[in-house]
């Protein structure tokens, strides 16, 4: 009742003064903004706080001679939140030269005040991704490995089904696409709180003591990277400090790994936690090196608003990045052959796939692989 | 589509409404994206301002004299209006009950009010330090003090399907934790039809 007291103080629109919204792509971008929209936006007025909604449609422009396939913006709102940012990519694109596009970024800031100054957000280009895997932009955000490996996972995946249709043909494609829907559908999901600079133990109503667990390890045959050991603090439904170590048992440099972290709860249920990437920018594993891969957040684990307390941990290496640029992802047997497919979220190109078959059916989806 | 009042909608984001109306407005909200992001707005302000989600401060104990002293009031004015001496029954165990009634009154609303005088402890989102990164109903969010940057699904809806002769609900968002402070969400804009993935990151 307090807070309808507070909504009843007024929900008045208050337009947004021009420039709230600053986009800055470089001289020289591969990209034009041919087109803004933002007749969508407002601010509205929340008690004593100010809820700005912001929606912003570019239509980007391929200025270059090469095919895009891949797009990552930087969105800043420096005097909403300091210590926090977003980025929206787009990959699995297909943007040929002199062909457009639609980026479309939707957002909401809260502010604590009713103040709403110039220039609340900033949307900056930090990457642009070609088909040979070249790049283009600042990379602020690291887009480059992060987009090179959503377009190794898109080829794999990709490849996969049109193994299926040239195999089973439409019949056996279809059946593919129920059962990645199936596993879409049946995955067990967490939702997971992460906490950088706060307290170690993150919540006073956990009572559980803070132990230190050990990491158990699910190895592919073809992984550069082997896991080694590896702990975390573990108390209740919270893990913080995860550290593990790995070895390159490959013949060149690694400046990259990522581990998949998946929890298990009291009752044997397992899940996909979080992704865990070497901290050490400067990294340069040689041949037979070791590193540690070691973060600092916080994340507390909890399903359809109960906690979900971790009896168990499971680690595997999910990416690596070598000295050159180049990437190595688990295959698509190896993930079927350890249970991974139905814990992990599917791949961008999976999910635009099955959307694909689920609007427009088998048909639609057959032309869309034989397009590649 | 006949949309429920702002008012019903703030209720819900403080979980105030009835279960009648809760069941009703959640059937609503199942399939109405405007309003489901007005509460979500009200519950954005709701986590912001905690200090709404708990009662001002009231003198309970002083609220309590003064009610006891009216009931008091109210009796001997009744006693006072009536035109001829009543035909009470003068037992004392009518006297006896009516105090009796009289004096649980006031004690009821003396332990309302120290139960009240000790409100619910503030919700827990709002005694975060540093940097919190979450989903939320309609996307993913980075939390620092007291601002938000929220970044949105475009309205991506689950949806049900049926696959082998069984409904199954397949979610249109996937989110992707990171350890390092990051919380990544991918769908398919149901406006442009291109797949997006936006992150909020913890500096």
């Amino acid at each position: 009742m307090a807070f309808l007291s507070a909504a009843s103080l007024g929900a008045q629109e208050i337009p947004l003064p021009s420039g709230s919204i600053k986009i800055n792509f470089p001289d020289g971008s591969p990209l034009l903004i041919a087109g803004t929209v933002t007749d969508q936006s407002r601010a509205t007025a929340r008690g004593a706080a100010m809820v700005i909604d912001l929606d912003l449609l570019l239509q980007l422009r391929n200025v270059s001679d090469r095919q895009i396939h891949g797009v990552t913006l930087r969105v800043v709102a420096q005097e909403v939140t300091v210590g926090g940012y977003g980025s929206v990519a787009y990959p699995s694109l297909h943007v040929g030269p002199g062909e457009t596009f639609p980026a479309r970024v939707a957002m909401q800031l809260v502010r604590p005040t009713q103040a709403v100054s110039a220039s609340l957000v900033e949307v900056n280009l930090d990457g642009v991704l070609f088909q040979d895997l070249s790049f283009y932009g600042p990379d602020r955000l690291n887009s480059r490995r992060a987009m090179t490996a959503r377009e190794m996972e898109t080829q794999r995946d990709r490849d996969y089904f049109k193994r299926v249709l040239a195999q089973a043909g439409p019949a056996g494609l279809k059946t593919a696409m129920l059962e990645s829907l199936t596993r879409q559908a049946e995955r067990p999901r967490l939702d997971v709180r992460v906490i950088r600079g706060g307290p170690a133990i993150t919540s006073a109503a956990n009572p559980a003591p803070e132990r230190t667990a050990e990491f158990a390890f699910l190895k592919f045959p073809d992984s550069p990277v082997a896991p080694v050991d590896g702990y975390a603090q573990i108390a209740g439904n919270e893990a913080r400090a995860p550290r593990i170590n790995v070895r390159n048992d490959s013949k060149r440099v690694v400046k990259y790994v990522e581990i998949g972290w998946l929890v298990r709860d009291q009752n044997g249920q397992q899940y996909m936690a979080a992704a865990i990437p070497t901290a050490d920018p400067g990294l340069l594993m040689r041949p037979g090196g070791t590193a540690q891969v070691l973060q600092d957040a916080a994340l507390n684990f909890s399903r359809d608003g109960r906690p979900v307390n971790v009896r168990s941990m499971t680690g595997f290496v999910s990416q690596v990045q070598f000295a050159d640029g180049k990437m190595w992802v688990p295959d698509r047997a190896s993930l079927e052959k350890e249970y991974l497919l139905g814990l992990l979220p599917p791949s961008n190109e999976e999910q635009r796939l099955s959307d694909l078959y689920r609007k427009k059916g088998i048909g639609a989806l057959v032309e869309e692989l034989k397009k590649y | 589509m006949n949309h429920p009042n702002q008012a019903t909608l703030a209720l819900q984001a403080g979980g105030d409404l009835g279960p009648l109306a809760r069941w009703r407005l959640e059937r609503h909200l199942a399939r109405c994206g405007r309003c489901r992001d007005e509460v979500a707005s009200f519950q954005a302000v709701r986590e912001l301002l905690p200090e709404v989600a708990t009662l001002p401060e009231i003198r309970w104990n002083r609220l309590a004299a003064e009610m006891k002293a009216n009931i008091r009031l109210g009796l001997a004015a009744g006693d006072c209006v009536r035109a001829e001496p009543a035909p009470l029954r003068d037992t004392p165990l009518f006297a006896g009950a009516r105090a009796a009634v009289a004096l649980a009154s006031v004690l009821v609303l003396m332990v309302t009010g120290l139960v009240l005088q000790h409100p619910a402890p503030k919700p827990e989102a709002a005694a975060i330090e540093g940097v919190e990164l979450q989903t939320t109903a309609h996307g993913i969010q980075v939390r620092e003090g007291g601002g938000t940057l929220r970044l949105l699904d475009g309205g991506a809806q689950d949806f049900g399907m049926q696959i082998n002769g069984r409904l199954r609900y397949v979610p249109a968002v996937t989110y992707t934790p990171g350890a390092q402070g990051s919380m990544g969400a991918g769908y398919m804009d149901p406006e442009t039809g291109y797949m997006t993935v936006t992150n909020v990151y913890a500096e």
